[in-house]
This record gives C-alpha cells, structure tokens and sequence, in this order.
C-alpha cells in the first residue's frame, strides 16, 4: 500500500503541471516569432495611406496617458485622451462606418454616413445628429488606429521614418514604422506605426511624448477581421422611445472660432510653417504638419482671466510675468496675456520652450479699451 | 475458518507520533472480535484506516480478502460502520438519513430499500418514531440511528466503535442482544471499546492496544483459562494455610489462593480438617487482570520525557 | 451520488433561506425605484437600471446585475464552501466515505450540486425581477431596446435573457470551484466561505488597481459584467468566450487541485 505521501504527490504533480502550462500558455503565445519583411519605410507608408477603403471590422483599445487641464464642457475630449478608451468597429468606407465605445453597463455609438453622424448613448437614451464637417472635436474614430495611422503618416516626410521590425498585434503579422519628427520644436519623440502587411491598416499606433516613458496614446487593435462588414449594422434609426438632438458642439467651437477676430499671422512661427485646414476658422492661426502641429488663437480678455486663474492652479504651470504655461505629456499649452495688449492662447504637440518662442512672434494688438 | 480482517505491520504516523505503530490484527469469521484500548491508544485510528478514511503510512489491510483502500468500492457496501458518534442531517427525519446514505453508495437496492429501512428501524427500536427530525432526537435515539445506519445492507462484518455510548442499562443491554443475534446469524462484529465489560460480555476474541501497538490478541477463552490454581473463601483463612502448608500461593483478607488445578480435591482436604469453606472455584484471571497485566500505563497520561 | 446531493440541498431550508434574502435585494430596488421615480446617473448604478423605467421587462437584468457583484457570490460561496466542510464538521462525511461513496464522486456530486444551485438562484432571481419588473414598472414585453439603439424583437430578447441568465451562472463556477477547493481543506465551512470571499474581494480590488493591469484578464471576476454584451447588437462574444474560458480553466485547475487534496487526506473528522 502506498503511503500518504507517495499517494498525493503524483496528484499534486499533476495539478502543477497543468496549472504551469496555463500560466506559460500566454507568455509562449506571444513569445512565437513573427517573421519580419524587408519592406521600404517608404512603401510601407504608401500602404497606409492607401488603406482608408479598405474594409474591416475589429475591436481597438486606446489608453490615453495625457491628464489635459480642459474645462468642463470638453470632458469627453479629455477622457479620450486621459483614460482607456474600449471600442469596437466596422468599417465600409470613410463615410460609412460604426464606432462603438464600450462601457461596462452602456455604449456609445457613432454611427457615420455620407450626410453626417449618429450618435446613440444608451443610457441617457438619446440620438442625437450631426451633420458632416470638414472640422471637428476629436471623436473615438479619430483614436482607431487605422485612421490616426493614416492621418499622421499622411505628412510625415520619407526622410523621417524608420522600420523598427515586426510584433503580431490582433492575430496579425505587423510590420513596425517609426517617424522621428524632425522639427526642433516637436514635442513628439517619435510615433511607432504598426501595419498590418497583408492590408496596409495600421494596427497600433504609439506616440511617445519627449520627456516620458509612458505613452502619451497607445491604440491598438485587439481583434480585427478583414471581411465586410454588415450595411444593416453600420446603418442606424433611432429607437421609437429615444429623446432626439441635433449636436450644436462643434459649432459652438466653431462659432466661436469664427466670432474671432483676425488677425495678420506669421507664416512661420518656432520653425514651423502656417499651414491650412479646411473648415478651420480664419481667426485661429494653424502651424506645423504631422504629429507636430501648433494651433494660436487670440482670446477674449474676459475669457483669458478665467482661464489663466485655471491654468495656474495646475501644480505644473509655470506662470512668468502675464503668461501662463503648461505640458501634459507632449501637448503644451500656453496663454499670453499682456496688460497692454490683447491675450493669445498657444496649444499643440511642441515643446514649452517653443510655445515661448511663438509667443514672442505673434503679432501686437493694443488692447481696445 | 477465513480470515476477515488481517493487517501486517499496519501504521499511521502525524509527524512525529506514532499513532498506530505495527498491528497484525486477525479477526476471523464468525467471531465477536473485542478491541480493547485506553483513549488515545490508537483504537479509532486503526478502525479509520480499516475503512479507508485514513491512509496507512505503512502497512497492509486486508478486508473480507480484498486490499484496502484500494479495493473499498467492492468491499465497504459488505461492512457496516459507527465510527466513533453516530451523524446525520438533523433537518432530515431518520428514514430520509437511512435513504439518502443508502443511495450514495454501491450496494443498496433501490426497489427494496423502502423494506430494508423499515426493517433496521425495528431491530434497532425506532420503529415508531415517524417523521421527527433528527435534531430532536436523544442521543440514545441518535446512537441507535447509527447502528440502523449500519445493518442497513444486512453486512458480513460490522466494525462498530462504542456502539452502547449514550445508551441507558436497557438500551445497552438490548443492544447486546442484537449483536449476539447478528452474530448467530453469521455476521462478524468488530467491536471497539474501552469498556471492558461490554468486551467481556460479548467477545470471543480479544485484542488490546496499548499506546498504538498490540499488545495482546488471543481468544478470550484462553486468556481466561484456569491458571491452574483454586480459589478458596473461607473465614478461617489462617486454617487453610495450616492444613494445605506449602500450597497457599496468596491470601487476601478470606480469599484464599492454592495452588493445584482441581477445585474437588482442595475441598476434599479442606472439609476432612474442618476447616469451613463458604466458597470455592478454580482461578481464571478476569479480563482486566490480563489487560492491565498486558497495558502498562493510560495512554492519556503525558509523563515528563527523562 | 448526483441525486443525494441534489436532494440534501434542496430539502434543506437553509438553501431557500439563501435564495430568498437573494431576492429582497432587487425588490427593494423595484420599490425605490417606483417610489421615487429616480433612476441612476448615465455611468453610474447597475446595468439595465435606468432602462427599467421605460421597460419594466428588463428588470430581470437589473435584478441579475444589483446582485451579481455581492449577494450572488457571498451566497455560492456560503454554500460551496459548506459542501464538504460541512459535511466533515456535522461528522456525516466520515459514513458516506465509508459507505462508500467514492471520493472524486463525492466531489463531483458536490459541484454539481453547487452548480445546481448556481442555476436555481440564478433563475429565480430572474422570475422574480421579470414579476415585479412587470407589475411594478410600465412593461413593453413585445420588444426592447438593444444597448446599441437597435430593436430587438421578444423572441430575441428572450433569448439573450436566457444566454445571460446562463452566463451568469457559469460567473458563480469560479467561485463555486475556489469554495469547493477550500472546503476539501478545512473541516471549517465558515473558513472556506471566507477563503473564497477572499480571492473575491482580492480580484475585484485588483481589478480597479492600474498596477494590476497585466494579471487584470486572469483575475475571477474580470469578465463577470460581460453579460450586458449580450444585448450590445451585434453581440459582443469577445469577453463572453473569454469570460467562459477563464472559468472553466478556474473550475478545472481548482477542482483537479480539491481532487488531488482530497482524494489523499485523512479524513479525521
């Protein structure tokens, strides 16, 4: 007969063994290796850039690493950039497509077609409309990495990027890119691009900030399927009991963007050449091109005090004289409000140092009093 | 006659204990098997590796022939068992404990189960006590459920570990009955107990555990037989010693111990000189003489290491 | 074996003792609910809760969703972990092992047992919301709302209420297994139950911990809310499988670890 504990430990034995093999499972999943393809930086590039037909449907995460010191009415924008952002996605083309974003007990849906864009929350039980504009807040569909690999890659220079090898992402053989912009003034180390070889679809996007370790955003697909997705599914009609809105955001940005009065821009400032977006307002002055961009507007004075008292509660602002500065990760912000003349606000992706160099280039106002 | 409990070199150690140490034991058919032993002697460990709750650390157990515990599945339906108390869910009525250990294991008609628990229920007394729960039942009631508990399958052997606990004189005494009555209808009993009497009354065969080693294991017939010597209760014990000098192998108050084997011929010499005899048998050892003679202190007796 | 079992929990008033606190909880809610009229904040509360207010036939959800975090697991646990523990403590396990009731059949039995129970709880929590959801609330039982926007016809809402019902129920395995586990090493039920609240109380804690973040996918309770997937249109299948996986590796893992322990141990009790 076989004592005690000769009987239980082949048992316990066995527990181990299978309990090792789960646990090691994962790490030997991701340990396969991906075989990497000698692909030109350059074509790679052409690649993403092709890819905005292509058609999929997938399931992204984006993590935001960047606490921006906004007011009250753009938490939405700050949460895309502050916290995990779980979305799913199908894709027909760039004005047919769905965007969910997943919360634990609801969703929200943006649900786009050629006119414009639905919105549903569930719980607030509303659908609200907006029609299609050239320019708009930054939505969940702008942090899939499919469309922001697109949109940063599509002004970056050849001369600014590198292949940096191939991981699996999704299930996927990704082949990496990374742009160093080249701007002294970016705030931006470098963006790694993963893309997908067999679709050209950028499958992870990491932008690493200038002075961190942590991603400023990190968006990656988690699933992604390369089939077409459902017309019914992209389509929406809002539900019988659902309150209905028209959305007035974006244009009250924009309103106000236009109520601007403006004003003889510099063509370049930091280093960085004016450059035009279409829909932006005329008032707000636009720098810079890729993942280094520099937006400057003047301000209402009532509205810079506010402002300004905001910023400097900021344990990080750094408060000389009349101006006002802060960085979040690599965006910068910086309001300039001398008594004399009438207040600017500088934002974008470029350093502290830069923002101050802009701001001694802008042009002089006398304050009308 | 074959063998129905046979163990070789049986032991159970908890670290550094040695709660059983080495048994053979060797209970036959047929017998009404005593074993005897001080608290914490052993006795309830060895009746739990008997019936595969502990595992041996060395040694071998055959029961009704087969090995155990590997063969318990085959072998336990043909044992009955109270192990130490008897227990059941109190929520339940008794008949419902009966069916519902009936049916988790091997060995228990469905079809006749129903019949099966009627009956057990009478043998051990409880025929009538309906659908009370067992939370309210005495601890004599409790007791006697277990044992039905045990006759349930009508067993070969039944290991039963101080089955009379709890019980009043007429419980026990019936319950004797009962054993004696399995037991002449072919039924081995292996009795566990501390009660010498108890062991005395019923046994035919002994075994005493001292401090996890067996120290004894005998038929009790022989363990009683005479010694040799006759017993003599007199009021003149100062007589005895005068008539039959040399042979008086003790005297103790007006008992009086001589030796030679034959109680009519001490007699014969005692009333040819007169002297009176109020009593007079041949000496047998009583079963506690043996066992006190064989166990050396009680086992819960924790004394100074030296 | 299975039967036993299954007869033993059920005729025991403790189990619908357990069931029925189970359910207070979500009436209570119902009754706020109705009185004040004052459905929780977008983001905040359980799933399904503000929902109840136009569609009375979803508090079956509501209820599964306010008891799913505690009530739920506290109750699988309390049982679990009295399935073999308790057993040793009233002392009957020692006479079913020797009757004999073989030891991994014993176990088995057990977690079917549970199981069982997962079910029954499970279900009648979902009776008993879609009856006060319906009398108490403004009903719509011909159809519902997909958490997406879309309609969803009654049939289709029927069944995923089913599938999250059952979905639910295999939430609890986890638990159920690490009770179960717990219960196979200590003659205490009370000290299992607690064991297993432990893990749970660990994963959920761990679960809102950014540090934990690596590990957060393994943790018991990680995938438990994905029920609400379910009525995501199209479904969501992504966290269900992955929640379903991650139990029944929970289930085998600590089940082969129980069988290990207690097909090997002396049982003293």
């Amino acid at each position: 007969m076989a004592s005690r504990a000769r009987a239980a430990a082949p048992r316990w034995a066995v527990v181990g063994v299978v309990v090792a093999v789960l646990a090691a499972l994962p790490a030997i999943v991701a340990a396969l290796p991906v075989a990497d393809d000698p692909v030109p930086a350059a074509e790679l590039r052409a690649a993403v850039l092709a890819s905005a037909d292509v058609q999929f449907s997938g399931y992204a995460e984006s993590a935001g690493g960047l606490a921006l010191p906004v007011t009250d009415q753009l938490d939405a924008v700050a949460d895309l950039f502050s916290d995990r952002t779980e979305m799913r996605v199908w894709w027909r083309g760039p004005d047919d497509h769905r965007v969910d974003v997943i919360t634990p007990a609801g969703e929200t849906g943006i649900h786009r077609d050629a006119r414009g864009t639905w919105t549903w929350e569930y719980e607030r039980a509303t659908a609200t409309r907006a029609a299609a504009t050239p320019l708009a807040l930054p939505a969940p569909p702008d942090l899939l990495p499919a469309t922001l690999g697109r949109r940063l890659l599509s002004e970056t220079a050849d001369a600014e990027l590198a292949r940096i090898g191939a991981r699996r992402i999704a299930g996927r053989d990704a082949l990496g890119l990374r742009a160093t912009p080249a701007e002294p003034a970016s705030a931006v180390r470098q963006v790694d691009v993963w893309v997908d070889r067999a679709s050209g679809l950028t499958v992870q996007v990491v932008v690493l900030g200038e002075t961190s370790e942590v991603p400023a955003l990190d968006t990656r697909f988690l699933d992604l399927e390369l089939a077409v997705p459902d017309a019914a599914t992209t389509a929406f009609a809002p539900p019988a009991d659902a309150r209905l809105r028209t959305a007035e955001e974006t244009e009250i940005v924009l309103e106000a963007g236009r109520r601007l009065v403006p004003v003889p821009f510099p063509p370049t400032v930091a280093g960085l050449p004016r450059r035009t977006l279409e829909g932006a307002p005329p008032g707000i002055g636009l720098y810079g091109r890729g993942a280094t961009l520099l937006a400057v507007a003047p301000v209402p004075r009532r509205l810079a005090e506010g402002l300004g008292r905001t910023l400097a509660q900021s344990p990080d602002a750094v408060v000389e004289g009349t101006s006002t500065r802060i960085a979040a990760g690599p965006v910068g912000l910086m309001l300039v409000d001398p008594r004399d003349a009438e207040p600017y606000l500088l934002t974008g992706t470029v350093t502290l140092d830069a923002l101050v160099e802009a701001a001694a280039q802008l042009p002089v106002t006398r304050a009308q009093r | 006659m074959s063998t129905v409990i046979a163990t070789r070199g049986l032991a159970k150690q908890y670290g550094r204990v040695h709660a059983v140490d080495g048994i053979d034991l060797d209970v036959r058919a047929g017998d009404v098997y005593g074993f005897l032993g001080a608290n914490g002697s052993g006795k309830t460990t060895t009746v739990r590796m008997l019936l595969g709750l502990v595992l041996p650390t060395r040694g071998e157990i055959d029961l009704l022939g087969e090995r155990m515990p590997r063969a318990g599945r085959r072998v336990l339906p043909r044992v009955g068992a109270l192990i130490e108390s008897p227990a059941a869910y109190g929520h339940l009525s008794g008949r419902e404990n009966l069916a519902l250990l009936d049916a988790a294991g091997p060995g228990g008609g469905r079809r006749d189960r129903r019949r099966r628990i009627t009956e057990v229920l009478d043998q051990v007394g409880l025929g009538g006590v309906g659908r009370r729960p067992v939370k309210a039942y005495s601890l004599g009631m409790r007791q006697r459920l277990g044992l039905a508990g045990a006759l349930l399958r009508r067993p070969e052997l039944l290991v039963l570990d101080e089955p009379t606990n709890g019980l009043d004189p007429q419980g026990i005494s019936e319950i004797r009955e009962l054993l004696l009555d399995l037991h002449r209808g072919g039924t081995t009993v292996f009795l566990s107990s501390h009660l010498l009497a108890e062991v005395e009354q019923l046994c035919s065969r002994v075994g005493v555990l001292d401090r996890g080693r067996l120290v004894l294991q005998d038929d009790l017939a022989a363990l009683t037989a005479p010694t040799g010597a006759t017993v003599v209760r007199t009021p003149e014990p100062g007589q005895v010693r005068a008539v039959l000098d040399g042979r008086v192998a003790a005297v103790d108050g007006e008992r009086v111990v001589v030796r030679g084997g034959d109680p009519a011929e001490v007699n014969a010499l005692l009333v040819r000189a007169g002297v009176p005899v109020t009593g007079l048998a041949a000496d047998r050892p009583t079963l506690e003489e043996v066992v006190l003679a064989a166990a050396a202190t009680s086992a819960d007796r924790v004394e100074r290491e030296r | 074996m299975i039967a036993v079992e299954l007869r033993k929990l059920f005729r025991r008033p403790r189990t619908w003792a357990i069931i029925a606190v189970l359910n207070a909880l979500p009436v209570l809610v119902a009754v706020l609910l109705v009185l004040t009229d004052l459905a929780p904040r977008p983001g905040e509360g359980p799933p399904f809760l503000s929902a109840v207010l136009t569609n009375g036939a979803l508090y079956p959800l509501a209820a599964l969703a306010i008891v799913l975090p505690l009530f739920l697991p506290i109750a699988v646990a309390v049982v679990a972990g009295d399935s073999v523990a308790g057993e040793a403590q009233a002392g009957t396990l020692r006479y079913l092992l020797a009757r004999p009731a073989g030891r991994t059949r014993l176990l088995v039995a057990k977690l079917v047992a549970v199981l069982a129970f997962v079910l029954v709880t499970v279900v009648v929590v979902a009776a008993v919301g879609y009856l006060v959801g319906t009398t108490l609330f403004e009903a719509r039982p011909g159809a519902g709302t997909s958490v997406s926007g879309t309609s969803l016809t009654a049939e289709e809402l029927a069944v995923r209420t089913v599938l999250a019902v059952g979905y639910v129920g295999v939430s609890m395995l986890g638990v159920a297994a690490f009770a179960l586990f717990f219960s196979t090493l200590t003659d205490s039920p009370l000290g299992a139950t607690m064991g297993a609240l432990a893990v749970l109380v660990t994963s959920s804690l761990l679960f809102t911990l950014d540090a934990a973040s690596p590990i957060a996918p393994y943790l018991p309770t990680r995938y438990w809310l994905a029920f609400v997937d379910l009525f995501r249109d199209p479904i969501l299948w992504r966290d269900i499988t992955r929640g379903l996986a991650l139990q029944a590796v929970y289930v085998g893992v600590l089940l082969a670890a129980a069988w290990a322990n207690f097909t090997t141990k002396d049982v003293t009790s």
